[in-house]
């Protein structure tokens, strides 16, 4: 059967810097997946191939067997690590704006908004909105017309425990629809509930991936994701050492 | 369809954004303003006041649509995608399925649509003005004019959307923009008669002449001299009308001086066939706009 998503000997250089190292992965429709690595170790520009901002030096990214276009991409929610909207317009504005070059109409937009609890002020100008505000308001945008594959790029960052938790409602609810999560993040407890599968990602290379069931039994670690993804670590970092 | 519906929200936006910024507003009153006070201020130097007729009007105002609408446009164009990529909305578009393509050709249709709605608003309703005070019915070379400037916009726009693409920051895009102004303005003309003087060739001081009444070289009162010889004279009369313009057609490959020759034929003696302003316009778009796109389509957001 042909995986939702397909990843295979994706590299990306940055002149001698090599950002990604033959990347290879495939999951299924409805994964929830744990991106996960140190800063700089290829996960935004991972999603940047994936998404189309970014040129892999080689390798492919397929969906369902095919080279993903740009009609596959209105399908596609995407949440960068820090959200820039267009200041000067209000949050409705926005919102619609970005509804309308998916093809969504402006009561999708209205709807995402009343949702992530951004309702009352949908007329507020987005230089105004705090920084909790502007990350909600990301999420309603990449959730407009129930993408069927959602893109989250540390999410979770310098949010309260509430919103947080109201974030992880969300998460749980597209999931529960069947669609794709693909989510990046440092916050390891907070992705916890939701991951079915984990990709740890160190300089540019994948150094594991699996459901969290089949890491734990390779890791022998049957602690949280954290505990988890730090015995990944210091394994390749053992292995790096001895190799040298 | 898809397509056309985001270039079109692309195009509004651009449009809507500089609208709301007062940018429309203000062009519009620059352009009413420079149109009703040359025509009524324009022959001030040899001592007449008064609303001129289209042609007088038309002759004086060559120099002042020369030098601001390609300086406009390139200011409209130069932060088109280098605001984007600024504010890091850039990523978020690409992100929601809109191509590079259509991305650039929605921010290149809201620039022109930016760029033409005061112009044409300021110069018909100053048109309008100038037939009304001047009782002159001859608007053809005013409405040339019109139309002539608004092409010579769009091509600047182009040209500002490729240094665009091209320069990381807003502050590098703007200096571009500002020496591709002087360079197309003043430097080119000043090389190109450099290079014809070193032709030394027996038609050079013929063509020196005319490469200064089609530059920015020559003063607006020369210009009001040859409109006075051509307007009293026969036809036959006319110095230059032996002259032959296919060694001028280099002059086209600029179009601040394409546009001053299609805009002076009878005073410059130059006639542009309309296939050659035609084609040296289609190739100074294809050139900035595949420029634009080849570099995009190359950078990693």
């Amino acid at each position: 059967m042909t995986p939702y998503l397909q990843i295979s000997g994706l590299t990306k250089r940055y002149g001698s810097i090599v950002a990604l190292r033959d990347v290879d992965f495939s999951i299924e429709q409805g994964s929830v997946l744990a991106v996960l690595g140190p800063n700089g170790a290829g996960k935004s520009t991972l999603f940047g191939c994936l998404l189309g901002l970014t040129r892999a030096t080689s390798g492919q990214i397929l969906k369902r067997g095919a080279a993903i276009t740009d009609s596959d991409l209105v399908r596609v929610g995407y949440v960068p690590e820090r959200i820039s909207l267009y200041p000067q317009r209000s949050v409705s504005d926005n919102a619609a704006f970005f509804a309308a070059l998916r093809g969504q109409p402006v009561a999708c937009a209205e709807l995402e908004l009343e949702r992530v609890g951004l309702g009352t002020v949908r007329e507020r100008k987005v230089r105004q909105l705090s920084k909790g505000m502007l990350q909600r308001l990301g999420l309603a945008i990449a959730l407009c017309g129930k993408p069927e594959l959602l893109v989250l790029d540390e999410p979770f960052n310098g949010l309260d425990p509430a919103l947080l938790e109201s974030l992880q409602a969300i998460l749980e609810e597209e999931h529960g629809r069947g669609a794709t999560l693909l989510i990046s993040t440092h916050t390891m407890s907070a992705v916890e509930p939701l991951a079915t599968h984990a990709a740890v990602l160190l300089q540019g290379s994948l150094t594991a991936f699996g459901t969290i069931e089949q890491l734990r039994q390779e890791t022998g670690s049957y602690g949280s994701l954290e505990s988890m993804y730090n015995q990944i670590a210091r394994t390749c970092r053992r292995t790096e050492e001895v190799l040298q | 369809m898809m397509a056309l519906r985001q270039i079109r929200l692309i195009a509004l936006k651009e449009f809507g954004d500089r609208f709301r910024s007062g940018w429309v507003i203000a062009c519009i009153v620059v352009w009413l303003g420079a149109v009703t006070l040359t025509s009524f201020f324009g022959l001030l130097q040899i001592g007449q006041i008064g609303m001129q007729g289209y042609e007088r009007t038309v002759i004086t105002l060559l120099n002042l649509v020369q030098y601001l609408v390609p300086l406009l446009a390139l200011l409209l164009g130069h932060d088109l995608i280098v605001s984007e990529a600024e504010e890091r909305t850039l990523k978020l578009l690409i992100a929601s399925g809109v191509s590079r393509r259509r991305l650039l050709a929605g921010k290149f249709i809201g620039g022109c649509l930016t760029l033409a709605v005061p112009l044409l608003s300021g110069f018909l309703i100053a048109g309008a003005a100038i037939g009304f005070g001047a009782r002159d019915r001859t608007i053809l070379p005013f409405l040339g004019l019109t139309a002539s400037g608004l092409g010579l916009g769009i091509l600047f726009v182009a040209l500002g959307q490729a240094i665009s693409v091209f320069c990381r920051t807003r502050v590098r895009a703007l200096v571009a923009a500002l020496l591709a102004w002087c360079l197309l303005v003043f430097v080119f003309d000043l090389v190109a008669l450099g290079l014809v003087i070193s032709t030394k060739s027996p038609a050079a001081a013929r063509e020196i002449e005319l490469v200064c009444d089609a530059t920015h070289v020559n003063a607006a009162a020369d210009i009001h001299s040859a409109y006075d010889n051509v307007t009293n004279s026969e036809p036959k009369a006319h110095p230059r009308e032996s002259a032959s313009s296919t060694p001028l057609l280099w002059l086209c490959l600029n179009p601040i001086d394409l546009f001053r020759c299609i805009n002076l034929p009878q005073q410059l003696g130059i006639t542009v066939p309309f296939f050659v302003a035609l084609g040296s316009s289609v190739l100074w778009l294809w050139l900035t706009l595949g420029a634009g796109f080849w570099k995009f389509c190359r950078t990693d957001l």
